[in-house]
């Protein structure tokens, strides 16, 4: 049953064509950037395979004929198949660790001489499958413990594999996939607290002192604590709490923008409240909240210092404090990216025109920093198009999960879209400063044949799953 | 199955707009908005390479070369691009030290002419032979290039007041002419200055792209904002350099000044003012600074040109204006004769004369230079209109002295030119009261003392006019550019007329070669030249008086005017005399004859540096 003789029309008809457009379109645009990039006048030839634009291009017709032989496969066979290739994945991981090649401080690639490849690539999709299938069984409730753990213990295996190797990068991609448990009823209680964890760590790195940040929570705490009890003269302290906001607001000009966000953050703990009336529960959590986040604080700074190697740290230094980092090292390539990004204007300088990439500026140019040839040479208009087109294959992306009879292929498809998002979101915005520095492709754009083919492979997965969609039923 | 959660796909669907937006609203800040990332980048990737025009030469008018260019470096760095530098190495190549490299690698970065992204200079004037060892290992130092910048180099030890040099142009001039930029040559004195805009060029201007390591990897825009620099035109000088150098050799121990002019174009053969100093000292160079400390310390003034600057009494060289303006004025006859009882005697003046025949017509006052005679003639002029009306006579014979180039600065080309001082009667008004003075109080102002002040150029310039029988025109140093139509400004081309009949000079040509044959000059005869001179003696209050002479040859169809000044040098017969006929002989004969070799070297020889230094 393995390969499908049986090629009726109708499964060409019901290929997503309009994702087959928008799939062409990115990876053509980053074949062009690719060419730009190592265009030297005069000596660049279009078709030299010894070039990095000629081997993207042999890279991408064997993506092609990948995508074309997942079209072949009965689309029932990754369902069955999706924990044997879990598994298969899982081992793959584990002997890179063995008998890896280290490449840039990682050792999480496979040299097959002709071709090298990251079994994270392929841990991507099989955990998307493996997750599908897991919680597209019948039994799987995420509101019991159990299928939860089960659920993340299917996401943060790869992950934890991929951390060993040294690949920080390509391992908190995974995290995208709590996007998918979310959708399928993870409750969103564990997600705020993620994200305040997440804001916490930040602002904990962001301030020297602790002192704005326990003053910050101490204040949210507050309002929601005299909230609880407002049976007895609420409005007098409300008065007070407000007027020692406002005080602490003048007093410490520097922490302006915290106090900001501590009000905004009090009216929406407040407006939640409303939602749900539980004050006296609430009440003592968020007592408990403030502790624990309080020494979670310091715990965040003890832990940066200790426990990151240098480099990851310089890596979040970059992003959250470019002030401590030294500008001819760290700094450098953010520096350098930002500037051939924003040098490219409105319209770009044009294409092959773009200096700053084509000087070597930028390290990674082709790969990680693809974008910043996109910003140089096209300009904000160039910038744009290429994001959303992202966010069209996105959105078309969570319509074709939407539009499923199959919970299997829904997931799978919710596990495409976050991955990608993962990806789109990092690079972009690591291009620009806006986040740190971790080293993942930008899909379909960026050099290389490894992560090339197995975004073909996410996605083509999806449309073969995609257009059995009518024969669920039968 | 009932989906329970598929409200849910809204916040997953917002998640990603969101995002999107915010990736979005990140490249409006950085595209858009902030410029400064655009400016960063420009100033690091394209680097805009001045492209220095070759200088343009000088020569002399016999096509003699007497300027050319040197190469020397400016090693220039831009501070981002600096990486792994061998520092030792780099320093020893440079001869410079550690804490050097330091301090010039960190200037003062919060200053608006330092940035760490732009190249600014580390080291200027580096000579060709430090940049032919450094270079080989430039490709070491990233960050690290050096530009080409043309200084001058002089062929001849001589001329150096003429010639000048050039320097780094100064802030006052970069605000008011924004050609310059900082750091560029200019000329600051001499020719360099007179002619700077000629002799320049236009500086061009090369856009490269540099990649990471601060490598050149080629043109910006495919070279299209660049432009060539366009070399300066080559200057041919009047100056005759053998005549100069013949003249610095004369004058040499001696302190005073030589300015030869041919008369029929203004053309200025020779200035020579002594004491003088090696142009080549004050060539662009490390050990420029320390040279021109000591030349401006020394007391004899070697940068002060005294052919310009310097002014002194003309002493009787005077005479022969004066006697121009009385005939001319009516006030004397040609064949006039004025008794001499050993000098000018009105009431209790007394203004001294030397014994010598009696001064029968102005050809003979001039040949014996009686200084009775001109005296006379001097308050004629001045009282012409009556004796309490000196005002409107002295005014009329300073109009007259204003057309002689004297106390008007001539408008030459050569830079700093003091036009001396020829009082007035406004001047004697101030200076006594308007009514108190006469023509006997200023009678010596006729013989060409008092108040009187010229310049060697205008003493030159005096005997051009009487070569020209009337007209001159402002002498200058440039003839015409090598090779190239353009003129030389207009004004140097334009004569300037006296108001003196040409009728009225031959008497005074004919006494002044009288002066050669059978006068106080007879040391100037030269053999088969017919020479024209006249001497004078400035009076100097303060030690030996001056000698003055002016001369020029031949009588008739004059090739050369000349004046020679020597301080201190006593009668005019003594140095200036001398001198002057040897320059003559030289530059119409190319040599001087054996029977006068005797005079060259005597003139030569003759030290008076001591009597300088003793006060």
């Amino acid at each position: 049953m393995a390969l499908m003789a049986r090629r009726n029309d109708s499964t060409t008809r019901d290929i997503d064509w309009l994702t087959v457009s928008i799939y062409i379109g990115l990876v053509l645009t980053g074949w062009l950037m690719i060419y730009a990039v190592g265009y030297r006048p005069g000596e660049t030839e279009l078709f030299d395979m010894g070039t990095r634009h000629g081997s993207q291009m042999v890279w991408i017709l064997v993506s092609l004929g990948v995508g074309f032989v997942i079209m072949l496969f009965d689309g029932k066979m990754f369902q069955t198949f999706g924990y044997p290739i879990y598994i298969v994945a899982l081992l793959l991981l584990l002997y890179v660790l063995i008998a890896g090649r280290v490449v840039a401080g990682s050792k999480s690639w496979f040299d097959l001489g002709f071709f090298r490849f990251q079994p994270s690539e392929v841990a991507k999709f099989a955990t998307c499958l493996a997750l599908a299938s897991f919680l597209g069984s019948y039994n799987v409730n995420l509101q019991n413990f159990k299928s939860r753990a089960i659920a993340l213990t299917i996401i943060f295996a790869p992950m934890i594999f991929i951390l060993l190797q040294g690949d920080a990068g390509s391992a908190l991609v995974f995290t995208s996939l709590l996007l998918v448990l979310y959708r399928e009823g993870m409750p969103g209680i564990l997600y705020v607290f993620g994200i305040i964890i997440f804001i916490l760590s930040v602002l904990a790195l962001m301030f020297d002192s602790s002192f704005p940040i326990l003053l910050g929570i101490g204040l949210v705490s507050g309002g929601v604590l005299i909230n609880s009890f407002r049976s007895n003269r609420p409005k007098l302290l409300y008065l007070i709490y407000g007027f020692a906001l406002i005080f602490l607001y003048n007093y410490f000009p520097e922490y302006q923008i915290i106090f900001l966000g501590v009000s905004g953050a009090v009216f929406l703990v407040l407006f939640l409240m409303k939602l749900r009336d539980k004050r006296r529960q609430l009440a003592l959590l968020v007592g408990f909240v403030f502790l624990v986040s309080s020494a979670y604080t310091f715990v965040v700074n003890y832990a940066f210092y200790q426990f990151l190697k240098p480099h990851q740290q310089d890596r979040l230094l970059v992003w959250l404090r470019p002030d401590k980092v030294d500008p001819l090292g760290a700094l450098y390539n953010v520096t350098w990216s930002k500037r051939a990004i924003g040098s490219g204007g409105l319209t770009g300088k044009g294409f092959l025109d773009g200096n700053i990439t084509k000087l070597n500026y930028v390290p990674e140019q082709a790969t990680d920093f693809i974008f910043c040839a996109v910003g140089e040479e096209q300009g904000f208009i160039g910038a744009f198009a290429v994001i959303m087109l992202f966010l069209l294959l996105l959105l078309r992306i969570l319509f074709i999960a939407e539009r499923q009879r199959s919970k299997f292929t829904r997931i799978y498809a919710y596990g495409v879209a976050s991955i990608l998002f993962f990806h789109l979101l990092v690079n972009v915005g690591m291009t620009m400063g806006l986040l740190p520095v971790i080293g993942i492709p930008l899909p379909f754009i960026s050099y290389g044949g490894s992560s090339l083919i197995a975004f073909t492979v996410l996605v083509a997965i999806l449309l073969r799953l995609d257009s059995n969609r009518m024969l669920v039923f039968r | 199955m009932q989906d329970q959660f598929q409200g849910r796909k809204y916040i997953i669907q917002g998640i990603f707009v969101l995002s999107t937006i915010l990736l979005l609203l990140k490249c409006i800040q950085l595209q858009l908005i902030d410029t400064s990332l655009r400016e960063q980048a420009s100033a690091n990737v394209i680097q805009k390479i001045n492209k220095y025009p070759s200088r343009g030469l000088v020569y002399d008018r016999n096509n003699k070369l007497l300027v050319n260019n040197k190469a020397i470096y400016d090693l220039m760095v831009t501070y981002d691009q600096v990486k792994d530098i061998d520092t030792i190495k780099f320093c020893k190549l440079l001869g410079i030290t550690k804490e050097t490299y330091i301090k010039k690698l960190n200037p003062n970065f919060s200053s608006v002419r330092y940035s760490k992204s732009k190249p600014f200079v580390f080291l200027k004037k580096i000579s060709s032979e430090m940049y032919a060892r450094f270079q080989e290992s430039l490709y070491e130092f990233p960050g690290f290039y050096v530009e080409l910048r043309n200084v001058r180099g002089y062929m001849y030890p001589n001329g150096a007041h003429v010639l000048g040099y050039i320097g780094e142009v100064n802030k006052k001039k970069l605000e008011k002419e924004p050609y310059y930029k900082r750091g560029d040559y200019i000329g600051v004195s001499g020719i360099e200055l007179s002619y700077e805009k000629y002799l320049r060029g236009v500086r061009g201007v090369e856009y490269v792209l540099r990649d990471n390591l601060g490598r050149i990897v080629g043109s910006y825009e495919k070279g299209r904002r660049d432009t060539a620099s366009v070399s300066g035109k080559d200057l041919i000088s009047s100056l005759d350099i053998d005549l100069q150098v013949f003249g610095e050799k004369l004058l040499q121990n001696k302190r005073g000044g030589i300015v030869a002019i041919e008369p029929s174009s203004g053309e200025i053969l020779a200035m020579v003012s002594m004491p003088s100093y090696n142009p080549n000292l004050l060539t662009i160079g490390r050990s420029r600074g320390d040279a021109y400390a000591e030349l401006a310390g020394d007391t004899l003034k070697p940068l002060f040109n005294r052919a310009i600057g310097a002014q002194y009494p003309p002493g009787s060289i005077f005479k022969p204006v004066m006697a121009l303006i009385g005939m001319q004025e009516k006030v004397l006859s040609p064949d006039r004769g004025i008794g001499c009882r050993g000098g000018y005697i009105y009431k209790t003046l007394r203004i001294g004369c030397h014994g010598h025949p009696m001064a029968t017509s102005v050809s003979k006052a001039i040949q014996h230079s009686c200084n009775a005679y001109f005296c006379q003639v001097f308050r004629d002029v001045v009282d012409k209109n009556g004796f309490s009306r000196a005002s409107v006579g002295l005014d009329t014979l300073v109009g007259h002295l204003h057309d002689f180039g004297l106390g008007v600065r001539l408008e030459s080309d050569v830079q700093n030119e003091l036009p001396g001082n020829v009082p007035t009667s406004a001047y004697y008004n101030k200076l006594y009261r308007k009514g108190a003075w006469t023509s006997p109080f200023i009678v010596s102002l006729g013989i060409g003392q008092g108040e009187l002040l010229i310049t060697p150029l205008q003493m030159a310039n005096i005997s051009a006019i009487i070569a020209n029988r009337g007209y001159y025109y402002p002498p200058h140093l440039a003839k015409s550019f090598k090779g190239d139509t353009t003129k030389i400004p207009l004004a140097l081309r334009t004569r300037h007329y006296t108001r003196i009949d040409t009728s009225h000079f031959r008497y005074v040509v004919d006494g002044m070669e009288d002066v050669v044959l059978a006068g106080t000059a007879r040391v100037a005869q030269i053999d088969g030249i017919d020479i024209c001179g006249k001497t004078g003696t400035a009076e100097n209050p303060h030690g030996e008086d001056h000698s003055v002479f002016i001369a020029f040859a031949p009588k008739n169809n004059p090739k050369i005017a000349i004046a020679v000044f020597v301080e201190n040098g006593g009668y005019g017969a003594r140095y200036g005399g001398p001198i002057a006929s040897l320059m003559v002989e030289k530059y119409l004969n190319g040599k001087i004859s054996d029977r006068r070799k005797y005079l060259e070297e005597r003139m030569v020889n003759a030290d008076l540096n001591k009597s300088y230094r003793r006060k």
